[in-house]
């Protein structure tokens, strides 16, 4: 049985994210001319080790520095948005990710350099980043893996629908490091090939990268609503899915009848593993027959904890230039029809599912459409 | 209004019991041999949690402010052979997925807090705002080695669920409301875990903007 | 007469895996080393073969090949023999 589904419409004031394309627009641009971000780099930065496909900022190494390298790009992205009020009682701060400080965490233990606490552990990240934007007491923290941002979204959601904020800001960041991509590569899914997401094919393989967004939810301004937020968690196992698919469908199928006469598009989570992209895919296209499903984690890599806002934001951005990027990396055939492998035109759509999962068979999906 | 009434609360107050005594005392909570990977807090939350028989229309709030930290230290010394099982339970919210997989208890939503002075209260708001008729509100931490020199993580271990409902039904054990307050005031989680575990009451400010009022029956 | 590799492959099973209760003896070498009686499942198989990387100097690349390698011990022994033959 699905949770019950977040109803009620919040406004999307703003929305952007920071991939290493850039901003969402350049990353909209880079998308729709099937450019890939993803290069083979060794799994254990400096330490080498096998290469995999992975996807860092420019100028930016596995290995972190102190303090880390990403809080300038960080900075730059927030800047539009970041004024002296958030944190306070009626401006919350939801901060969402899956490895906060990990890359200090590690650093401080292959080198011993004490510097990089400061930075590394989940709490004593956030109080530092806190600390450098400016941001009052009103912060809470959520994580949860790869669905850590709609549980930001859900939850701000709620504060604002409930009238107990007047805006929510909800960050969202994860950036590499071999802690993340040794456990990953330990994992078996991390290995030299690159991602091909929902394409049929005889092995699975993801690609990680970096990446961060933010949203303002507010409940009466902006250009985009999010109308229904959907999760659902099986914990059936760890690192895969009810093998009949169930867990896909349940959560989808509250966003379905909220949804229900409209045509859409899907923003699949697709990582290029196979068993859940089939799994996936198939939900989709029974629960959503004929809705040209895509997915980005074949260019961008997957972006962990950041990954529901950073793709998000470029659905937001893809609406606003009336282009989808398609599924960039994938070749035929793919698990289903409905695969959209090149980009098309979306104006004749209502909306778009923006659907992301996470271990423990956690599943979240959002209905986003134009104001 | 913002409240919801105690129907069930159960708490475990491990202390410096090391793993190995959490697990001798513990795995009678679990299937045999479920203990085997589990962490000290996977054993100590799914305990308690598993009291409280979740069930699928049950939303589940989990907060813990440093989470895995004897696995997240284990799995940093295990570089370079990663090791998969260790990077998996490191991953929030393990401490409470642990429990349920291996009861194979799914839920509809699932909220996982972190977080040091406002964890407790958002925690609390996340589900006194959640739509469920129930909500299992639970959380705790495990006793770290060398990150507890880094405030990284916590010098006891503990656990701690309780079942919320809208309704007063029967025989509450207790009643919370969060109010808004324009009082100063922080509550951690150690605090928090003390209140629940000794049945105090309280009724004052234990976040910004937010005032607790937490009773017994 | 018992084969030494699969010997060896039986106690690193039980040591790496802490199965508490189970002796080398206990492990079936042609039964389902996943999902059978020992109530192994994917993340012990990615444990092993962290381990059995290390032990033998070989490399199993990707989550398919791992499922192939630990069908059973046997399957597992035959999979390091190819991989260190020559």
């Amino acid at each position: 049985m699905a949770g019950p589904v977040a109803s009620g419409t919040v406004f999307l004031k703003a929305c952007e994210c920071l991939t290493p394309f850039g901003h969402s627009a350049e990353t909209l641009a880079a998308l729709l001319r099937g450019e890939r971000a993803l290069q083979p780099r060794s799994v254990l930065g400096r330490e080498g080790g096998d290469l995999v496909p992975l996807a860092l900022l420019p100028d930016r190494a596995l290995d972190e520095t102190a303090p880390p390298s990403w809080l300038a790009p960080v900075r730059t992205l927030l800047a539009p948005v970041n004024d002296a009020g958030w944190g306070t009682a009626r401006r919350p701060v939801f901060v969402t990710s899956s490895n906060f400080g990990a890359g200090s965490l590690y650093a401080y233990r292959r080198s011993g350099d004490a510097a990089h606490m400061e930075y590394g552990a989940l709490v004593n990240c956030v109080a530092w980043l806190s600390k450098q934007l400016g941001w009052h007491e009103n912060v809470a923290i959520f994580s949860h893996a790869c669905v850590s941002a709609h549980l930001g979204l859900l939850q701000a959601s709620r504060v604002v629908q409930a009238g107990l904020a007047d805006e929510a800001l909800v960050f969202s960041f994860d950036f590499l490091s071999p802690f993340v991509s040794g456990g990953f590569n330990a994992l078996k899914i991390l290995n030299a090939d690159f991602p091909a997401p929902y394409q049929a094919r005889a092995t699975g393989s993801i690609g990680l990268g970096d990446g961060a967004g933010y949203a303002v939810l507010s409940r009466a301004k902006g250009d985009f609503t999010i109308s229904a937020q959907s999760m659902y968690n099986e914990m059936h196992h760890f690192t895969s899915n009810q093998p009949d698919g169930a867990g896909f469908e349940a959560c989808l199928a509250p966003i379905a009848a909220q949804a229900a006469g409209r045509r859409l598009w899907i923003k699949g989570h697709g990582t290029g593993t196979l068993d859940a992209g089939r799994m996936e895919s198939g939900a989709f296209a029974k629960v959503f027959p004929g809705a040209p499903l895509v997915g980005w984690k074949g260019s961008l890599g997957h972006t962990l904890g950041s990954c529901g806002m950073v793709e998000l934001a470029i659905s937001i951005a893809a609406l606003r230039d009336g282009r989808t990027p398609g599924t960039i990396g994938s070749g035929a055939p793919t698990f289903t029809a409905e695969v959209a492998l090149d980009s098309f035109a979306n104006d004749r759509y209502d909306g778009v599912i923006c659907a992301s999962n996470a271990f423990g068979g956690a599943h979240a999906a959002l209905l986003l459409s134009h104001a | 209004m913002l409240e919801r009434f105690i129907q069930n609360i159960f708490t475990d107050n491990a202390g410096t019991e090391t793993q190995a005594e959490t697990r001798e005392r513990l795995k009678g909570c679990f299937a045999p041999g479920a203990t085997r990977r589990m962490t000290q807090l996977g054993m100590v939350v799914g305990s308690v949690l598993n009291k409280l028989e979740p069930a699928p229309e049950d939303t589940l709030v989990y907060a813990s402010t440093f989470a895995e930290s004897r696995s997240l230290e284990s799995y940093l010394d295990s570089f370079p052979a990663a090791s998969p099982t260790l990077f998996q339970t490191s991953i929030h919210p393990s401490g409470a997925q642990q429990g349920l997989i291996g009861r194979q208890r799914s839920l509809g939503e699932v909220f996982s807090h972190s977080g040091v002075d406002q964890m407790p209260a958002q925690s609390l708001l996340t589900a006194l705002l959640a739509p469920a008729a129930r909500v299992l509100l639970c959380g705790g931490e495990e006793r770290g080695d060398w990150l507890v020199n880094y405030y990284s993580a916590q010098d006891r271990t503990f656990g701690y669920a309780l079942a919320l409902t809208r309704e007063a039904g029967f025989a509450p054990l207790g009643r919370l409301a969060l109010l808004p307050t324009e009082e100063a005031g922080l509550m951690k989680q150690s605090e928090w875990f003390d209140l629940l575990h000794q049945r105090r009451a309280l009724d004052g400010p234990i976040a910004l903007g937010w005032r607790l009022q937490l009773n017994w029956s | 007469m018992t084969d030494p590799l699969i010997t060896r492959l039986k106690h690193l099973i039980v040591d790496t895996l802490r199965l508490d209760g189970v002796t080398p003896a206990d492990i079936d070498e042609n039964a389902p080393l996943i999902g059978s009686g020992l109530a192994l499942d994917s993340i012990d198989a990615l444990e092993l073969v962290v381990k059995i990387e290390k032990e033998f100097s070989i490399k199993i690349g990707s989550s398919e090949e791992s499922r192939q390698a630990l069908a059973s011990v046997n399957s597992l022994a035959a999979f390091i023999r190819a991989r260190t033959a020559g």
